[in-house]
């Protein structure tokens, strides 16, 4: 056995260290987070945050106490060995089962009970002058199987105080289903040593079977204990005898009885060395538990799967985005008339003089039909919308109403159907539904009715602007007949007026009323030409703008949809790498201090305690 | 009789089933040992009763934590150190059976006996951890009485160790198949949680329990039974509101070396408490068979009754699954009004309007007539015309209906989908859809949904054809109507003029021009009424259309999908057979079975 010498103030040190895990570890469990720690985890994490704080503050002392704990099924004789050990009747011992409801607290009268654990406080203190377990408590706790289920509680608040549970078994029951399982829960955490109590019941010299204590022993190997510390004692016989006033040790002891030996390994064998050494050895395992806690909990990288989404997500935004384009523009499709007036009144005010008020007279009588409909509801099944007041005026209001009637007839019903598409969709690309779903359902209760109404306005004004401001020999064609249509019909006017006077003044043609009345019919046919050209030349009419509209409106309502929806899943990758980085912050400090715990830890002769 | 053998092997199979279902689920998990007895008692207690096993012998099952002290019970009953008690807890890993030393015992064979377990033709030590039991014969001993010579004593395994759970199910297989239990808890064990709710599960399926507490100090043998009694007897029956028969218990204390090896002799007086109590408890064979089968009917009539409670869980996720479907039936349905019927015009039905106003002209000679008051009528009717079509406005056309039925499927789809993964981490039965989603279930949904379709589209082709031809077909068959009615707007006509020259008499050319407004004015209202019956036949045909979808094409593919979870093999569907077979198999086994009992009830 080596031992090196441990720094005086090795676990001292640790103190501040394990703090220091502790606080960034508590504020992490009471922050909110995206991504989901499941509640196993979340108490184990809460568990650990505790038991950091209890080891923290209980090494912050010049001497650690060392709490050994009795466990075990009820009858096998906890409090009896308890009593043995101080040869006194300070726990309560009797042949009804249960008979420890509270436990029993043992340790030594220099030791200011506000030094013991919060948990042990409010348990039954006995002190003792025993010299030799001046650095030792022990406690006696409630059983861990009888019916009354009260006293398995108890003993799970007691269990983080201890450093090294004795598990104390008898014949019956050493290998209980109960006390095995919680063994193995916290063997990770706390040295273990055994006790076969009642140990005259488990010698039978006929006996067909295993011996007791090698079963146990087999079991323990199983387990990873390659040579548990295991005393077979016979607590009755012990303290029989000192209340009897019998000189020890009692003659009658069955063969390998090792109650003394029991006693020495308390008294003598837990060397204050030792005592840090197992501190140190529960801190380690507790940093190791923590770090494989916290690894549990690390988020996913999710950075590839949000790419791969994102190009996924485009597809289907663009294929809404035709779809909700085609519906948009079939929804105004009646109102062709409408918006035709609208580009023709843009058009005509291009012109001035007598065209202008040749067009507005002709788009005044073309549109006499509209004025008339205005008073008829716009959507006359689902009529929830509000009548279009007045559609020459506003086009806004008209788009906001043709949007709105398009979401009742068709797109309110496909947004929320389009963010099961896009969930499912990215489910199907390796990104977790459950992260994605509460920010992808956010963006689909955005106002869409507004997006597509602003849509809708914008793709009618970027359309009429390319229709009445065409570019290249268009525009040179469009200038030159504007400027034929601003002038010719007034030159012709008064050409014909002068022909007409020239005539009546110098030829002396006396005019009869059809000839009075030519400038008028030579003008208005003038106009008429021109009118035609212009029509020809310069079409305004719904199916000539219906697709460039279409094809606009697309566009802009896949930008739309690309902002609404597409940083998603970058968002929230970018999120939980930062939860990420948390964590593996809050795992590299562990890992640091583990390490350090690592270099320092030494005294190897209590391994047996451990196990693997 | 096979069929009843059918049904119990059924039946044994379903509680096998549910027990492994419950086992799957934590919540669940406490009604496994339940399933567990139920199962076993039905293949022991039911199966020996439907082939009318005589009562001898009764079997005496000895059962307890590990370390009690069974085998040394079992001695005791045995009279003769017999079974091997062993320090080692948990050495005893199968049921053995004691015979009584002499006379004939017939041997049980009915199909259930004993379950899965195995024969064992030759001795071997109760340590063999298999599937196993094995029959040894008390060895004789001279002039030694048998008070229990029609008894088979069996010593089983204990419940309470770590390796116990490999072989609790041989423990519950003779536990079921006992007429009467010896329940063995020592001074350490009697008020440990899992032995007792052993204890409280026997209890309550009815089995004749002797409760032995034995290890402790003599003097302490009265107080402990006190305690038992006050604190896990009556504690439990509180517990459970059930009233519990009075249960004998008994003490043996710490026994001595010699007592131990002469359980007839030196222990004769715990042996002789121990089998009075026994036979207290049968006093005849057939009265203690009887007894088991009864109280193992009732229990489990009761288990039947307690399934719900078990599947309560998965019928609330399976109600979940078919409230999700309807409600995406609900969307479904709501789009294909929105999307498709609100803008569809049924243009059958201008036509019918047609039809109809040509029908109201005159027939044969008269139709010059008509003609007559037509050409009167032009001009009002052209001004109409010209009006309509300046103020008119073009109904936004409907989105094609095929491609609405189809987005409005992907659409209900994918919300199903979704829910199964928003689920899935919960109960097993929305990862099971999950999964089945992975596997292509929306592929498999199109084929019920395009048959739906095709079912829908030749419905509601004939639909519109009907509804249309039905206004002028009636009227065509009733020529007393149609006549009536030509009769009427002719007389109107003529009334009509007729008051036009009686008001304006002598008309002036002017005056005249009234006549054709007067005649169009009097079309005009036939015209409202044949439009106000089109329409109204327009309105129900789009009702009907509603309800055409639903029945035809949402009826059926919902219902397709609600069905989903229970097909191939899930183990919902399972469940919904086993909740329906077991209780009728119960009742079924237990009409047969009871009648014996009934008459020898005391």
């Amino acid at each position: 056995m080596i031992t090196v010498t441990l720094q005086q103030t090795f676990l001292r040190t640790l103190s501040p260290l394990l703090r220091s895990l502790e606080k960034p570890l508590r504020s992490w469990l009471d922050g909110r987070r995206k991504h989901p720690v499941s509640l196993l985890q979340r108490a184990e994490l809460e568990g650990l945050a505790e038991d950091l704080r209890r080891k923290s503050d209980a090494l912050d002392v010049e001497r650690p106490l060392l709490v050994v704990m009795l466990m075990g099924g009820t009858g096998v004789g906890k409090s009896t060995l308890m009593n043995a050990l101080a040869g006194a009747a300070v726990a309560q011992a009797s042949f009804t089962r249960p008979t420890t409801r509270d436990p029993v607290v043992y340790f030594h009268q220099s030791v200011n009970p506000d030094r013991l654990d919060p948990a042990l406080r409010l348990c039954r203190l006995v002190r003792h002058n025993q010299e030799s377990l001046t650095q030792k408590v022990i406690v006696d706790t409630p059983d861990v199987d009888s019916n009354d289920l009260k006293n398995r509680e108890t003993l799970k608040e007691l269990l983080p105080v201890a450093d090294v549970m004795l598990y104390v078994g008898s014949q019956e029951k050493y290998h209980d289903q109960i006390g095995w399982d919680l063994f193995k829960e916290q063997r990770q955490r706390r040295a273990f040593a055994f006790i076969m109590n009642k140990w005259d019941r488990c010698l039978q010299d006929d006996a067909k079977g295993v011996r007791p204590d090698d079963d146990l022993i087999a079991d323990l190997t199983r387990e990873g204990f390659a040579s548990p510390k295991l005393f077979r004692t016979t607590a009755q016989f012990w303290l029989d005898a000192t209340a009897n006033g019998e000189t020890l040790p009692p003659k009658n002891l069955p063969p390998g009885e090792q109650f003394s030996e029991l006693v020495e390994w308390l008294e003598r064998g837990l060397t204050h060395l030792e005592i840090e050494s197992v501190k140190a050895r529960g801190v380690g395992q507790l940093l190791a538990q923590s770090l494989n806690a916290v690894e549990a909990v690390m988020p996913p990288e999710l950075e590839t799967q949000a790419d791969k989404t994102r190009e996924s997500w485009r597809l289907v935004l663009a294929d809404e985005a035709r779809i909700g384009a085609e519906v948009l523009v079939s929804t105004l499709e009646p109102h062709q008339k409408e918006i035709e007036h609208q580009f023709r009144v843009r058009g005509q005010s291009r012109f001035r003089g007598l065209m202008a008020a040749y067009l507005g007279v002709g788009a005044k009588l073309r549109n006499a039909g509209s004025t008339l409909r205005t008073r008829v509801p716009f959507v006359p099944r689902i009529g929830t919308s509000e009548p279009v007041k007045d559609v020459q005026i506003d086009l806004s209001t008209f788009a906001r109403d043709c949007a709105r009637s398009a979401g009742e007839r068709v797109l309110d019903r496909r947004t929320p159907a389009l963010v099961n598409r896009l969930l499912l969709d990215a489910d199907q690309r390796g990104f977790p539904f459950a992260l994605l779903n509460e920010p992808t359902a956010a963006a689909g209760k955005l106002d869409w009715d507004e997006r597509y109404s602003r849509c809708l306005v914008e793709s009618l004004a970027d359309v009429e602007r390319e229709s009445t401001a065409p570019v290249g020999w268009r525009a040179f064609f469009r200038g030159g007949v504007t400027l034929l249509a601003n002038y010719l019909p007034e030159c012709v006017l008064l050409a014909t007026i002068s022909l007409l006077m020239w005539r009546f003044f110098v030829e002396d043609f006396t005019p009869s009323f059809f000839h009075i009345l030519l400038p008028v019919y030579i003008t208005l046919g003038v106009l008429v030409a021109l009118h035609i050209l212009i029509t020809f030349a310069f079409p305004v009419s719904w199916p000539a703008i219906r697709d460039a509209f279409q094809t606009k409106l697309q566009g802009k309502l896949t930008a739309e949809f690309e902002a609404g929806f597409l940083p998603v899943p970058h968002e929230v990758a970018a999120t939980i790498r930062e939860e990420r980085t948390e964590v593996s912050k809050m795992a590299e400090e562990i890992r640091t201090v583990a390490e350090w715990l690592n270099e320092r830890e030494t005294a190897s002769h209590v391994g047996d305690l451990y196990g693997k | 009789m096979n069929t009843h053998r059918e049904k119990l092997t059924q039946l044994t199979d379903d509680f096998d089933w549910l027990e492994e279902h419950c086992r799957r689920e934590p919540e669940l998990a406490r009604h496994a040992e339940h399933l567990h007895l139920a199962a076993a008692l039905a293949r022991n207690i039911i199966g020996g009763a439907l082939e009318q096993q005589p009562p001898r012998p009764l079997h005496l099952a000895v059962v307890g934590g590990a370390g009690a002290g069974k085998s040394t019970v079992a001695n005791f009953l045995a009279g003769t150190p017999i079974a091997d008690a062993n320090p080692q807890a948990g050495y005893t890993r199968h049921p053995t059976a004691y015979l009584p030393a002499t006379g004939a015992m017939p041997w049980p064979s009915y199909l259930g006996f004993l379950g899965n377990l195995r024969k064992l033709t030759d001795t071997q030590p109760a340590s063999l951890d298999e599937d196993v039991y094995q029959v040894q014969r008390i060895p004789a001993r001279d002039g030694a009485s048998e008070p229990l010579q029609d008894y088979i004593i069996w010593d089983c395994p204990d419940m309470t160790t770590w390796a116990s759970s490999g072989y609790i199910s041989r423990l519950m297989e003779v536990s079921a198949l006992a007429d009467v239990i010896v329940f063995v808890a020592s001074d350490e064990r009697y008020n440990d949680e899992v032995p007792t709710q052993y204890l409280q599960m026997l209890i309550e399926a009815g089995k004749a329990v002797i409760v032995c507490i034995t290890k402790m100090r003599e003097a302490d043998a009265t107080p402990m039974i006190e305690h038992f009694r006050k604190e896990v007897l009556a504690k439990r029956a509180n517990e459970n509101q059930s009233a519990i028969p009075p249960i004998p218990v008994l003490a043996i204390p710490s026994l001595t070396k010699e007592e131990r090896a002469d359980p007839a002799g030196a222990g004769a007086r715990y042996r002789i408490a121990l089998i009075n109590h026994v036979l207290a408890l049968c006093p005849t064979l057939d009265e203690a068979r009887d007894r088991t089968v009864r109280n193992a009917v009732q229990y489990l009539e009761k288990a039947s009754e307690s399934l719900l409670s078990i599947a309560s869980n998965d019928l609330a996720e399976l109600d979940h699954w078919k409230a999700t479907v309807k409600a995406g039936r609900t969307q479904f349905e709501e789009r294909y009004r929105r999307e498709y019927l609100a803008g569809e015009p049924f243009k059958r039905f201008d036509r019918t309007r047609e039809q109809l106003l040509g029908m109201l002209e005159l027939p044969a000679g008269l139709r010059y007539l008509s003609a007559a008051f037509a050409l009167l009528r032009a001009p009002y009717s052209y001004f109409r015309e010209f009006l309509i079509k300046l103020a008119g406005t073009s109904e936004v056309p409907p989105l094609p209906e095929q491609a609405v039925l189809r987005t409005g499927f992907d659409a209900w789809i994918d919300t199903l989908r979704a829910e199964a993964l928003k689920r899935g981490t919960g109960h097993p039965v929305w990862k099971q859809i999950a999964n089945s989603f992975e596997a292509g279930l929306k592929n498999q949904a199109l084929v019920p949904f395009e048959a739906a379709v095709r079912q829908f589209e030749l419905k509601e082709g004939d639909e519109l054809e009907q509804a249309g031809r039905s206004l002028t077909d009636r009227l065509a068959q009733q020529p007393i109507i149609l006549g009536g009615v030509r009769f009427a707007k002719v007389s109107f006509d003529v009334l009509a003029i007729a008051l036009v020259l009686w008001l304006t008499w002598l008309p002036s050319w002017y005056h005249l021009l009234l006549i054709p407004l007067a005649v169009s004015f009097t079309h005009q209202i036939f015209e409202w009424i044949v439009r106000g019956t089109v329409e109204a036949a327009r309105f129900s045909a789009r009702n009907k259309r509603e309800s055409l979808l639903g029945a035809h094409l949402t009826g059926p593919v919902s219902e397709w999908l609600q069905a989903k979870p229970l097909s191939e093999g899930s183990s919902i569907e399972r469940l919904q057979s086993v909740l329906r077979r077991v209780p009728e198999n119960i009742r079924e086994l237990a009409v047969i079975v009871k009648p014996h009992p009934a008459t020898n009830a005391p």
